[in-house]
This record gives C-alpha cells, sequence and structure tokens, in this order.
C-alpha cells in the first residue's frame, strides 16, 4: 500500500474534519484511529441493537452531518491501531493491533487529534475499582445503552457532571447525587453572559430539567473529601460549603475535575521538520474547547496540511474564539466557592501516581530536600509521572501540589514532569524490534 | 443482537458483537480484573485509552480493557497472576 499524503490521528470530531478537508484536495488522505469506530468522546458510536443516547438536537445534527460527509468521502480508516509516535528519522509508528506489528509511515504531513481527558484531583480512595471518572461512566453508557448499575455518586465540577446525571435518568438510574464545588447560581455575571451563547445555555436547561424531575440533589459549593471501603460498597464523605459533613453510600462514583489537552508524548507542532512530515495538533489535544470547536479546528488544521503554511480560515478561527469565550465564561461559572483549594489538607497516604504507586506524603518528603528539585528530577527520583499512563492523571496535580509544598523553588509544568518521549502509549518490545528490521531493509 | 462469549479466568462471561472487553464485564458486575504489578486493583477508569488502569492480557497480549473489543473465544486474564 502506498503511504499517505496526510495521515490524521484520532477519529473524533477534530480528526474526522481534517481528514475531510485535507480530503477535498485530492491527496491521499488516511485516518489512524484505536478503537474500532469512528465519532471520538462526544458521539461514541452504540453497540449494535441499542439505543442511541438521548443527546441534544445540536449535537445529533452535527453528528449526522460529519459522518455522512466522512461515509462520502470514503476516507481508508485504520482501526485498532494506535499511534506510538514520530521516530528520529521522521518515521511516523503506528501499531496495528489487529496483526500485532509496528507500521512505519512516511506521510508529508500528520495531523495530531487525539482529544481531551479528564482532570481528577486526587481524594483518598479515589483508587478504588468502582471509581471511575464520569466521562468514563458516560462514554460506557453511550456504548451500551445501559446506565450504571446501583447507586452512583457523582463528584468534582463542571458541566459535564449535569450531562451525565440527566442521560443517567433518562436511562431509568438516576446518580445518588452530584456534588459540586462551585455554585453556578450564586455567579450571577457569568450567568448572564451565557445568554450570548443560546445552544450552549439551552443544553444545559435540558439536562437541569431532567435533574429538577428525577428529584436529584444538585449539591453545589461541597466536595467529596474521601472515598472508603465499606464491604462491596463505598461510603463517600461529603463536605458542605458550611462545614459540615455529611455521608453516602454507593456502589459507584464518578470523578470530573474538568477537562485538558490529550497531548502528553505529542511530538512538537512544527511547520517545516527537517527530518519528517510536518506536524500539527487539532481539536482538544490542542486546546479543550469542546466539540464545536473541535470540528472547526479540525478544518483549520486540514487545510493547514495540505498548503503547509498559515491559511485563512476566518470563519474557523471565528467560531473557535468563540467557543474560547464560552468556556472561559463556564469556568467562571463553576468556579470553586471554597477558596481552599482542593489540594490542601490531602492526608499523606492520598494516592498521587497511581501507576506508581506514589503518594503525596512521598511528594512531601522529596519537596523537603534542601536543594530544589525540578519537575524532571521529582520524575527520575520519585516516579512521578513515570508510569505506564505518561502522567495524564498526576502529573498536574503533582506540579499543582511541588508549588504548595515548596513555593519559593521555580514553578514545574506538568510537561515538565512528563518530557516528550514517544512512544506515545506502552507497546511491546518484539512489535518494535519487528518494525524496526524493516525500517532497516527499507533504507 | 447476537451473544457470544470468551473467558475471564476460568469464568464464562457473554458479550453483544461490538461490546469492548470493559463493558461486557461492566454488565456482569465485574468492576475490577485482578492486581496490577504494584498490587492496584485494575479498573474502568477513563474509558477513553488514556489512564492505563485497565490492563488486561487479552490471549496473552496487554490491551486496554475499555478499548479493545470482546471476540468470541479470546481469554482475558489478569495482568498479574500471583494473586489470580
Ligand atoms: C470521557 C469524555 C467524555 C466526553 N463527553 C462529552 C460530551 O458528552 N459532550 C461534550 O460536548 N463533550 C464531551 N467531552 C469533551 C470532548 O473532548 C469534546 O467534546 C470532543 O469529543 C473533542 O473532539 P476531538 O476530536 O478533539 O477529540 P475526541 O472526540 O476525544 O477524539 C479523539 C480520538 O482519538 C483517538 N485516539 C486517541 N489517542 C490515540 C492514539 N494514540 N492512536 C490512535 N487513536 C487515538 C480516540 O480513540 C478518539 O476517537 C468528553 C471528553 C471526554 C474525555
Ligand atoms: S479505562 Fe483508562 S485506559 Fe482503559
Amino acid at each position: 500500500m502506498r503511504d499517505p499524503d496526510i495521515l490524521v490521528i484520532g477519529g473524533g470530531p477534530a480528526g474526522m474534519s481534517a481528514a475531510l478537508e485535507a480530503a477535498r484536495s485530492g491527496l491521499a488522505v488516511e485516518l489512524v484511529e484505536q478503537r474500532e469506530s469512528l465519532g471520538g468522546a462526544i458521539y461514541r458510536q452504540p453497540i449494535e441493537g441499542v439505543q442511541v443516547i438521548p443527546q441534544s438536537a445540536g449535537a445529533r445534527g452535527r453528528w449526522a452531518a460529519l459522518s455522512q460527509a466522512f461515509s462520502k468521502a470514503a476516507i481508508p480508516v485504520r482501526f485498532g491501531s494506535v499511534f506510538l509516535g514520530v521516530d528520529g528519522h521522521g518515521y511516523v509508528l503506528v501499531e496495528n493491533r489487529q496483526n500485532g506489528l509496528v507500521e512505519c509511515l512516511s506521510p508529508r504531513a500528520v495531523v495530531l487529534a487525539t482529544g481531551a481527558v479528564e482532570h481528577v484531583h486526587p481524594r483518598p480512595g479515589w483508587q478504588f475499582a468502582g471509581v471511575s471518572t464520569a466521562g468514563g461512566l458516560q462514554v460506557m453508557m453511550k456504548e451500551t445503552g445501559t446506565a450504571p448499575r446501583g447507586s452512583v455518586l457523582l463528584a468534582g465540577s463542571g458541566p459535564l457532571l449535569i450531562a451525565v446525571a440527566a442521560q443517567m435518568a433518562r436511562l431509568g438510574n438516576p446518580p445518588l447525587a452530584i456534588v459540586e464545588s462551585g455554585d453556578p447560581y450564586r455567579r450571577i455575571m457569568p450567568g448572564l453572559s451565557m445568554l450570548g451563547f443560546p445552544k450552549l445555555l439551552a443544553e444545559a436547561l435540558g439536562y437541569l430539567k431532567d435533574i429538577h424531575l428525577h428529584r436529584i440533589p444538585w449539591l453545589r459549593g461541597s466536595r467529596l473529601v474521601r472515598i472508603e471501603r465499606q464491604g462491596e460498597r463505598f461510603s463517600a464523605v461529603v463536605r458542605a460549603g458550611d462545614g459540615s459533613q455529611s455521608t453516602f453510600v454507593c456502589d459507584r462514583i464518578g470523578l470530573h475535575d474538568g477537562i485538558r489537552p490529550n497531548d502528553y508524548g505529542l511530538p512538537q507542532a512544527s511547520s517545516e521538520a527537517a527530518a519528517g512530515p510536518v506536524i500539527l495538533r487539532a481539536g482538544d489535544c490542542r486546546e479543550a474547547l469542546g466539540a464545536i470547536a473541535a470540528e472547526a479546528d479540525g478544518r483549520r488544521a486540514g487545510r493547514l496540511a495540505i498548503q503547509g503554511v498559515a491559511a485563512s480560515a476566518a470563519d474557523d478561527i471565528g467560531k473557535i474564539d468563540r467557543q474560547r469565550r464560552a468556556q472561559a465564561l463556564l469556568a467562571r461559572l463553576f468556579a470553586p466557592v471554597d477558596d481552599r483549594s482542593a489540594l490542601d489538607e490531602l492526608a499523606d497516604d492520598t494516592l498521587l501516581c497511581r501507576c506508581e504507586g506514589k503518594t503525596v506524603g512521598d511528594l512531601r518528603n522529596l519537596c523537603q530536600r534542601v536543594d530544589s528539585l525540578t519537575g524532571r528530577e521529582v520524575k527520575h527520583n520519585g516516579r512521578f509521572a513515570m508510569g505506564a499512563c505518561q502522567g495524564r492523571f498526576c502529573a498536574a496535580n503533582t506540579a499543582a501540589l511541588m508549588a504548595r509544598f515548596k513555593p519559593e523553588a521555580p514553578a514545574s509544568s506538568a510537561a515538565d514532569l512528563t518530557g516528550r518521549r514517544w512512544p506515545v502509549r506502552p507497546v511491546s518490545i518484539g512489535a518494535l524490534v519487528r518494525a524496526a528490521s524493516r525500517d532497516n531493509d527499507t533504507q | 443482537m447476537t451473544e457470544d462469549t470468551f473467558r475471564l479466568m476460568g469464568r464464562t462471561i457473554s458479550f453483544r458483537a461490538g461490546e469492548s472487553i470493559a463493558a461486557a464485564l461492566q454488565a456482569v458486575g465485574v468492576l475490577t480484573y485482578g492486581p496490577d504489578a504494584l498490587g492496584n486493583e485494575t479498573r474502568c477508569f477513563c474509558g477513553i485509552g488514556a489512564c492505563q488502569c485497565c490492563l488486561v492480557r487479552v490471549d496473552g497480549v496487554v490491551r486496554e480493557a475499555c478499548i479493545t473489543l470482546a471476540r468470541p473465544g479470546m481469554s482475558v486474564e489478569p495482568m498479574e497472576r500471583r494473586n489470580a
């Protein structure tokens, strides 16, 4: 098979629209998706014979238009294939999980559209099986058409929690409660400004209506501070704004403290690589602004990929700017009521990095050394952000805690901890060695 | 809707065509897939292939349960066998 001119990584709205836009030029475009279906996080497709989860009319319409245009364009998709990185020679490495081989491709441009990951603050007990991200519960609902079973508590902050609660209710199992650290009802100004975004507002009001109808308690200004095992179940300790505590006994917990780009380990964007392809980023992995912006940003990147230079895409840029304003408003609307950070008062035995089993106390000890450690040193000496998830779930929390433990030291970012290394995802040595030997054959 | 089965630690699990391993296991109430190398419980956390908390051995190969399709006859084993 001839190598594609343009390779797009990720089959969500950003990747699909990038591929569509690039394919208009007549160049050979291919898309790589790790799953067996397209749609990404927001449009995760149900399995055969299962009811589609009721989504807002806007989202339904956007998916219908995008998926129809995509099938019409007949762009080849490599399903079950994981992008690993770009090696020193500029080869793009893709693990084909159907045959277990790592394939080396040399496209002229790569558009990375790997989406977002949810941000989750560490809380004692967050590592237990049965505790998931709220978005994780949601994609599972979209896939299976069934709500998680038993009594479910949702906690953290942001509009995704109310969306998940409403969708659970529509599928017949409303959550016990939603624990929300912010209080949008008290934020008058950003609330009024949301009137400028009628589609987002209508979607949110639709969810709130279901929450009301099903009498789901929306505990604003509250925090889930601790999860304990109670036999097969959990007891979850929630602290309200006035300091009073209550305990919920539940079977599952969904956590969500926001969303951030899934850019861990990705190669840097480059317009003219010394060796290898032009690399572009699109959608939530470039800037987490949600589905509408992701699709516009995909088109922008698709156009750039064909031209290799800055294209004029004023209407897409306008759309992206608008969604940036909407997200900034939402952040103000859901700002925590309690000034103390969720990272204050964490007990030393709270797990911070799950992959390597490192705790808040381990980090505190490292930070108490006389010489300040950089993010990189905390990784190498302390194993934070060293594990299989590549720091996706601990690097930002670790960097924030480092700043608390040693405010006088130069601030470290999540990227200082994770560094920029491929493979983006763990891969077997055997598969890499087979790829390397083919690479040598062709040189 | 087609129903099929795979094996999890000797147990027969039915699934629906197109379902991920994690979805099929959740449907029968299985939320952890045995311990990982550090003794942490594996589990479906992020649901999108990012957190690596759901790793299992599928016919011997390490895979994320949340993005790997269940297939008839496959064998799913925990990462570490010592406590299994
Ligand atoms: C769990 C979750 C649930 C969400 N639910 C909603 C929602 O209900 N409503 C909403 O408005 N927003 C939701 N969001 C926000 C969401 O990020 C955006 O709305 C939108 O999906 C972003 O589009 P995208 O194309 O940038 O990324 P995504 O839609 O996330 O698409 C990225 C794609 O890349 C694939 N991928 C990732 N890494 C690799 C790799 N290394 N190799 C190959 N393929 C890879 C993924 O499988 C995925 O299909 C959710 C986010 C998350 C993380
Ligand atoms: S649940 Fe996170 S990778 Fe599978």
